[in-house]
């Protein structure tokens, strides 16, 4: 038995990324595009006490075509994904 | 006070709609086939098949290797919801202002024909009979939609359980949680947890269910406490405008359902009925040889009565039939109220843009259902995770 199910998303989810690296862990190409400034890098590290911590390393950079993007190397699934920070 | 809410329920409806015709299935291993092109998910089943091992949900390859005499029985959509509209209005026909929820789930508010029957339990029976012992329908009351559709499950069929508003904590604790509207792999994972019943679910935080499960669980958590109150809307009454054509031997020809569609077509243009009000959704649907039977249901982008526009909207469905066809039936769902569209001189502003705005909402929700219109909700803006931020809820237009 079920009842009609509303559904409910979140905004902004993170899209998995193809990500390649240089030596130091900063992003070469993405989506085999390749980056050319690396214009600012942070980390999350957040939730840890639960049993979904949060552990995100964000770049943003600038592809060859001129394109803005933001993608974070998960260290909790050590993936990458592409997210409007 | 706030006004005792109905809901009659009938379990497995599509499959007893689909059994109607092979009656005898319904004490073997039956279950209702996954809709071709879909993921292979068992729909409903029957007892025998539960006893088997088998239940709804389940893979198609799991369900076979489980019960190798599970017989599959092939979906008739049309029929259920031609069935369902039946039951839709002898209910209205009775008095009540039902607001379909799914086929087999209606809900509606008794407050209008209490005193015309004597009672709520007078009123549930009413509604009760005017379904029919054949459906085997079940009916629960309370003060909240939740608390309804769970005195339904537990009743008898041709029961009715009412619940009081303050036994209702009382009642959801000892159910299980398979009423909720969740993914497997969450029941799973509170079953894992020992969350086995409603009450223990109800028991917890709401912060850390929603920390753990997110906002299907939080929604889950709410429900299991009763859920909202929210007022029932009964639905407006749908128009009856169906033309049919049946045809002497099975047509699998392309050319003569197109003539045929064209036909279908023409006289339901003329039906006096319409009154010059033209379209938003019409419905194309095929009984089929050897039993089956296929729907399309097709919204306008645009309310339109011009047989050309109507023509290329539903003509290229006649392709996706998947068997010979021995009768076609065209039916308009949902008719626009305005009857012609003025032109403007000066750019829309003001009231006149929001009118149009929540016009185009309709039709999306007339399109792609009740879920289809969102609104964003900023719910932790500060969050350095940007997917917390906001969440898209279902808003109704």
């Amino acid at each position: 038995m079920s009842t009609a199910g509303r559904v409910v998303g979140r905004l902004n989810a993170p899209r998995p990324a193809l990500v390649e690296t240089a030596g130091s862990g900063e992003p070469r190409l993405v989506n085999r595009e390749l980056v050319t400034v690396v214009r600012e890098e942070w980390r999350v590290v957040d939730r840890w006490w639960t049993e979904e911590p949060v552990d995100r390393r964000y770049f943003e950079v600038v592809l060859e075509s001129g394109r803005n993007v933001c993608v974070y190397r998960d260290g909790e699934r050590s993936c990458w994904f592409t997210q409007r920070a | 006070m706030f006004p005792v809410i109905a809901c009659l329920l009938i379990q497995g409806f599509e499959l007893r709609v689909a059994l109607r015709s092979r009656p005898r299935l319904s004490v073997v291993p039956a279950a209702l086939a996954p809709e071709p092109g879909r993921e292979p998910l068992l729909g409903a089943v029957t007892a025998a098949a539960e006893v088997a091992g088998v239940t709804s949900g389940m893979r198609l390859g799991e369900a076979l290797a489980t019960c190798p005499e599970l017989v599959l029985v092939d979906p008739d959509p049309a029929g259920a919801e031609r069935e369902w509209e039946g039951v839709l209005r002898r209910l209205e026909d009775s008095g009540f202002g039902v607001e379909p929820v799914e086929p087999g789930v209606v809900v509606f508010e008794t407050r209008g024909v209490e005193r015309l029957y004597g009672g709520v339990e007078a009123a549930l029976t009413r509604a009760l009979a005017s379904v029919g012992p054949a459906w085997d329908p079940r009916a629960g009351a309370g003060q909240r939609r939740f608390v309804a559709l769970a005195a339904a499950s537990v009743a008898r069929p041709g029961q009715a359980v009412i619940v009081e508003g303050e036994e209702e904590r009382s009642f959801l604790e000892p159910l299980p949680l398979s009423l909720l509207p969740l993914e497997d792999e969450r029941y799973a994972e509170l079953e894992g947890l020992g969350v086995r019943t409603l009450g223990a679910l109800a028991a917890l935080p709401g912060g850390a269910v929603a920390e753990r499960l997110g906002q299907e669980g939080k929604r889950a958590w709410s429900l299991a406490r009763g859920g909202e109150r929210r007022r029932v809307r009964g639905r407006s009454p749908a128009a009856e405008l169906v033309e049919a054509l049946s045809f002497p031997e099975a047509v699998a020809n392309e050319l003569t359902l197109r003539r045929a569609f064209g036909a279908l077509l023409d006289r339901l243009l003329a039906r006096p009925e319409r009154s010059s009000r033209p379209f938003r959704k019409l419905a194309l649907s095929a009984r089929l040889v050897g039993g089956g039977s296929w729907r399309r249901t097709v919204t306008l982008r645009e309310a339109t009565g011009e047989r050309g526009r109507l023509r290329s909207a539903l003509g290229p469905k006649l392709t996706e039939i998947p068997a010979p066809v021995v009768e076609l039936r065209l039916e308009a769902v949902e008719l626009a109220e305005h009857t012609g569209q003025q032109l403007t001189l000066v750019a829309p502003e003001g009231e006149e843009v929001g009118v149009r705005l929540r016009e185009g909402l309709r039709q999306v929700r007339a399109s792609a259902g009740g879920g289809a219109v969102g609104a964003v909700v900023e719910v932790a803006p500060w969050s350095r995770i940007p997917e917390t931020r906001a969440l898209v809820v279902p808003r109704d237009v």
